[in-house]
């Protein structure tokens, strides 16, 4: 039987006082391809109750379609709950002016702590120039940016991700999914460069990574998410309570690691 | 509150053997899963062998039944084929060795094993196994790679068979109630296994429309990590009831049909 206390914890009251979670990748709102039962804000931090996620940073889906929109849906929602719900500002690079202001209303969206990019989702690879207004902000600021990375992607698997990280090493990127797919080569680009994470979201299911994520990348490398309110954190705490890594590794995944990164960025 | 009670888990989806691509994590026998379902405190599975898949059925049939004998958490199923080419044992020779060999359901794989999964493939065999109400289960992508190929492969065959226990295994982590949902309310006895679906409290409300008796745990170990739909399942807002028929009762009531 696994003699881990924070996984025991987790199964019989649903959540860990002593190692709550901070989800790095979260949205908000109904998306195209997908039902999802449980969208309201109200639902949304209900489930971060039931399963102890003491706190959230989100990008609107409103905002992956219309980031004007959806930029100032998630800063208003967001404004409310400070030191439980953050937001990232989306940029899409197919609107460079609109992408230019919503960079400048970044200082005032308090509750904003990074930027987040989709570029499989908005058909323009990670390493495009249009992207050069957010690395340059994000260097400026010091931010963290969370881009989706999926395997074999022109747009966004590991190999453009390393180049965009190489030439941009003041920016911290959280790889969104570790290059799904194309694992072992996301975990290198983490282990090599300094300022990449990988993120589990999804990822997590698949058997035996998170243990070798661990063992390649090092524990301090991994951050939590779960692309709520998609899906349930209990799924993707079960795979990592559940892993073959030690105690202190689960801490830092679930907890440590994205605390480090969001203290000097949290403004409220 | 802390609910310290064990819950008894049955994996309806987990297997072992070497498979020739594909897994990180390694679960060369079924001494390793066993060890695995220590780990995570899952009690019994029911269990396939990666050769029933990647070579075939003739060979990884035998190699499950030989390598859990003697071993009694582990429950076997064996993989079909078309009985027109009389690689398998046929009719009631097929369901003798079932018995004698622990055997209590069966997959299939279309697309891999390259037959149609139709009446006119299968004929009066699978009318047998409804009879004998041996689960049939079915991976999600057994129709194609296209979301809906599958579930009008599934529509088509349980139209075909209405008796058939069919268990639907890895219903998508994007939540496809909107594909599934339809399946459910036309076929009573078509179960959803739960290894891949992650949706934020989607188990909840597929239980308050449909009851808990047609979900069934499964992990899908190796393949994906056990502990996943072990705690989206122990951790879903339900009754202890309905959480303990989806993560063991309904598996153990499908088997206790079946009539070899």
């Amino acid at each position: 039987m696994n003699p881990s206390a924070i996984a025991r914890e987790y199964i019989e009251t649903g959540r860990c006082e002593t190692c709550p979670i901070i989800d790095l990748h979260a949205h908000y709102g109904h998306f195209s391809g997908i039902y999802m039962p449980n969208h309201t804000p109200e639902q949304m931090l209900a489930t971060m109750d039931r399963c102890g996620v003491k706190l959230a940073v989100s990008s609107g889906h409103t905002a992956l379609a219309d980031m004007a929109l959806g930029n100032q849906e998630i800063a208003e929602l967001t404004a409310e709950q400070a030191g439980r719900w953050y937001g990232y500002t989306v940029y899409n690079p197919n609107y460079p002016d609109l992408g230019q202001r919503e960079l400048a209303l970044y200082a005032s969206r308090r509750s904003m702590v990074g930027l987040k990019l989709h570029p499989s989702y908005h058909q323009c690879a990670l390493s495009d120039p249009a992207y050069g207004p957010a690395y340059a902000f994000a260097a400026a600021n010091e931010l963290i940016v969370l881009t989706h990375t999926w395997g074999e992607s022109r747009y966004d698997a590991p190999k453009v991700l390393a180049q965009v990280a190489e030439a941009n090493p003041r920016v911290t990127f959280l790889a969104g999914h570790s290059g799904f797919g194309e694992f072992d080569a996301c975990i290198e680009v983490a282990r090599r460069l300094p300022n990449v994470y990988l993120e589990l979201t999804a990822a997590y299911r698949i058997g035996g990574l998170i243990q070798r994520m661990v063992e390649r990348a090092g524990a301090h490398k991994i951050v939590f998410g779960c692309d709520l309110p998609w899906f349930d954190p209990h799924y993707a705490i079960g795979c990592i309570v559940m892993a073959h890594i030690s105690e202190e590794a689960r801490r830092a995944i679930l907890y440590d690691n994205a605390w480090r990164l969001l203290q000097p960025l949290m403004r409220q | 509150m802390r609910e310290t009670r064990r819950m008894t888990f049955w994996d309806c989806n987990a297997g072992f053997g070497r498979p020739c691509v594909g897994t990180i994590e390694r679960c060369d026998s079924a001494d390793d899963l066993l060890a695995e379902m220590d780990w995570v405190g899952i009690e019994r599975a029911l269990v396939w062998h990666t050769l029933m898949r990647d070579q075939s059925p003739v060979v990884g049939n035998a190699a499950l039944a030989q390598a859990i004998r003697g071993r009694e958490r582990l429950i076997g199923s064996w993989a079909i084929l078309p009985p027109q080419t009389g690689e398998l044992p046929a009719g009631e020779a097929f369901f003798r060795s079932m018995a004698q060999d622990g055997i209590r359901a069966l997959w299939a794989l279309p697309r891999l094993h390259r037959y149609r999964l139709t009446r006119s493939t299968f004929g009066g065999f699978l009318d047998a196994v409804s009879e004998r109400h041996i689960p049939l289960l079915l991976r999600r992508e057994v129709g194609g790679d296209e979301p809906g190929d599958s579930y009008d492969l599934v529509e088509s065959l349980c139209s075909a068979y209405p008796e058939l226990t069919v268990i639907l295994t890895g219903s998508g982590s994007w939540g496809e109630d909107r594909l599934f949902r339809p399946l459910l309310e036309l076929f009573p006895r078509l179960y959803i296994e739960l290894c891949h679906y992650e949706l934020d409290c989607g188990l909840r409300e597929l239980v308050g429309r449909y009851g808990p008796e047609r979900f069934v745990f499964g992990s899908d170990y190796p393949a994906s990590a056990m502990g996943g739909a072990f705690m989206l399942v122990r951790g879903a807002e339900l009754t202890w009831d309905e959480r303990q028929a989806v993560a063991a009762g309904n598996l153990q009531r499908l088997l206790g049909e079946v009539q070899l």
